[in-house]
């Protein structure tokens, strides 16, 4: 496989350097964050000579076609290929949309795949630390990452780090009006803890009453 | 080669420039577009004009050749020689003289890759593109739109005031020769960056200088209104002569659109100098009389300027790609506004 991928690629940069990306396969992301959740959007460009590579991943069934159904199960393995967790614990993320170029566009060297993805994000602490990684076709990928300046006013970013090749990307910030070692009671607000009284409340009037019924038993 | 050509052609644009330059900038540029418009007929005309609030046409631009991402409006290749004089008198009268230099250098180019590609269609000085959003106006926002393969200009012109962003310009080859002259569109834009990377010290080099690879530019096309997170050395941690270098590396871009408003725009971006990011990525060195090979971005309250060299199977220094923005007015959207 990696002969193959290294001849395609020696084959097709062969041809005069023109204006399209070429032997990389530019995986740019932004991401955004909020208090209860990050959103991102990744743009995946495959240059003309590691097209047919990717294609091959997407259009599985060969037929010259990019179905909806392959545009969702390669979407899908795109973020199996992403890791994200916050605070050290990891994140789901969940399709938002997708957008796919047609495969005329990928030849050129100038379609582009836009996959927007989300993930609740666990209440934590003042101080938070994200960390995203992208390993997505990691032998010809050139990636980007990078995050938006926050909306929200609470949020202050600290600190970026990368690793050279932007695989590995880790955000952290300061997220005003939290408490630290509040993670219980942060989950709990408004209706949510009137519900938890009430609750609590029913459940010791009904421990009262077995206890009650236990100590008197009725017999018939 | 038709660089020939068109170095007469930008002497007749120059004396007609300069023929206006009595007048106040915007009455000149509504001056240029109405005799541009006069030169076409109704077919043309409708072609090349369009509603301002068009964000599909404000959109359509690209780094890349027409015959890959198309643009619309009139291509210089479908106007007669003086319609074509005329279109780049409007151009040119929206421009500083430096700002409509580097717009020809980059053309040039372009047509240079024609030559050198076996006279290959998809490049070439026949395929940019003029357009008009709105109605030529004094007073009213209206827009003008020039570009092609490399460049991208969106102007927005509202009463007195003139905005540039977002800009793209590129070239390839990033050097070329005309009758023995050695041209570098974007010469002093890579010049200037590594002057003032070598006028940091060590401390604030180790700043300045990104510990990762930058690939591309993060917000070239399809990017409008995006702020990123700033990076590298903040230029309140320079001194006068740094910041100073770092505003005349800014005036690359700031001073392509006419002077009065290139005038008001660096006053804009020297106000906020002290909140403005100098951020580099990639190779230190450079050999003498070329480009560099390094990415750089410069980004402030009201600015994002990146320079990308592009690893598309050659010589990264003869071929790059820039990025000049304002996101918080893309498309003069903040005069427009009022």
């Amino acid at each position: 496989m990696k002969t193959r991928l290294a001849a395609a690629i020696l084959l097709l940069t062969a041809t005069p350097a023109l204006a399209h990306r070429l032997d990389e396969y530019l995986e740019a992301t932004l991401v955004s964050v909020e208090k209860t959740r990050m959103r991102a959007e990744i743009t995946l460009t495959p240059g003309v000579a590691v097209y047919p590579i990717v294609l091959a991943d997407i259009d599985t069934d060969a037929d010259g076609i990019i179905s909806e159904t392959e545009q969702r199960a390669y979407a899908g393995r795109v973020l199996r290929d992403l890791s994200l967790t916050i605070d050290g614990r990891p994140l789901r993320l969940q399709l938002l949309s997708k957008r796919f170029p047609t495969i005329e566009e990928m030849k050129g060297g100038l379609g582009q795949i836009q996959i927007e993805f989300s993930a609740d994000l666990l209440f934590g602490g003042a101080t938070r630390r994200l960390i995203f990684e992208n390993h997505h076709q990691s032998r010809i990928a050139a990636y980007q990452v990078n995050c938006l300046v926050p909306r929200d006013p609470d949020i202050r970013i600290v600190a970026q780090n990368r690793n050279y090749s932007q695989s590995l990307y880790q955000l952290e910030y300061l997220q005003a009006g939290v408490q630290s070692n509040s993670l219980f009671l942060a989950s709990w607000s408004g209706d949510r803890v009137w519900l938890g009284v009430v609750a609590l409340l029913l459940f010791a009037r009904f421990a009262f009453l077995w206890r009650q019924r236990a100590r008197n038993p009725v017999s018939y | 080669m038709r660089v020939n050509h068109t170095a007469g052609m930008s002497t007749l644009v120059l004396f007609s420039l300069c023929a206006a330059m009595a007048q106040p900038a915007t009455s000149r540029i509504v001056s240029a577009a109405n005799a541009f418009l006069s030169t076409l007929d109704q077919k043309q005309r409708q072609s090349v004009l369009f509603a301002f609030d068009d964000a599909t046409q404000r959109t359509r631009w690209s780094n890349l050749p027409v015959k890959m991402v198309p643009r619309a409006g009139l291509s210089m290749g479908e106007l007669t020689a003086a319609q074509r004089s005329a279109a780049m008198a409007l151009v040119s009268s929206a421009l500083s003289r430096r700002g409509f230099e580097k717009v020809r250098q980059i053309v040039d180019a372009d047509e240079t890759l024609k030559h050198n590609e076996g006279n290959n269609p998809m490049f070439g000085e026949d395929l940019y593109y003029i357009s008009i959003l709105g109605t030529p106006s004094a007073k009213e926002p209206w827009m003008l739109q020039f570009g092609g393969h490399h460049l991208a200009l969106n102007i927005t012109i509202a009463g007195e005031r003139g905005v540039l962003t977002p800009t793209l310009t590129g070239a390839q080859p990033a050097l070329y020769t005309v009758n023995g002259k050695t041209v570098r569109p974007l010469g002093e834009e890579s010049d200037k960056a590594f002057a003032l990377l070598n006028a940091l010290d060590e401390t604030q080099r180790k700043q300045a200088i990104l510990s990762y690879r930058l690939a591309d530019l993060v917000l070239g096309p399809g990017r409008d209104g995006k702020t990123i997170l700033p990076e590298g050395l903040k230029a309140s941690a320079m001194n006068d002569r740094q910041r100073a270098m770092l505003l005349d590396v800014i005036s690359e871009w700031a001073n392509i659109v006419h002077e009065s408003a290139a005038a008001a725009r660096m006053d804009e971006l020297k106000a906020e100098i002290n909140e403005t990011w100098f951020a580099w990525s990639g190779p230190t060195t450079v050999t003498p009389g070329r480009n560099i090979a390094a990415y750089y971005r410069i980004q402030g309250p009201h600015l994002v300027i990146e320079y990308a060299p592009q690893t598309l199977g050659g010589d990264p220094s003869m071929h790059v790609h820039t990025m000049y923005r304002d996101p918080t007015n893309d498309y003069g959207r903040k005069l427009a506004a009022k």
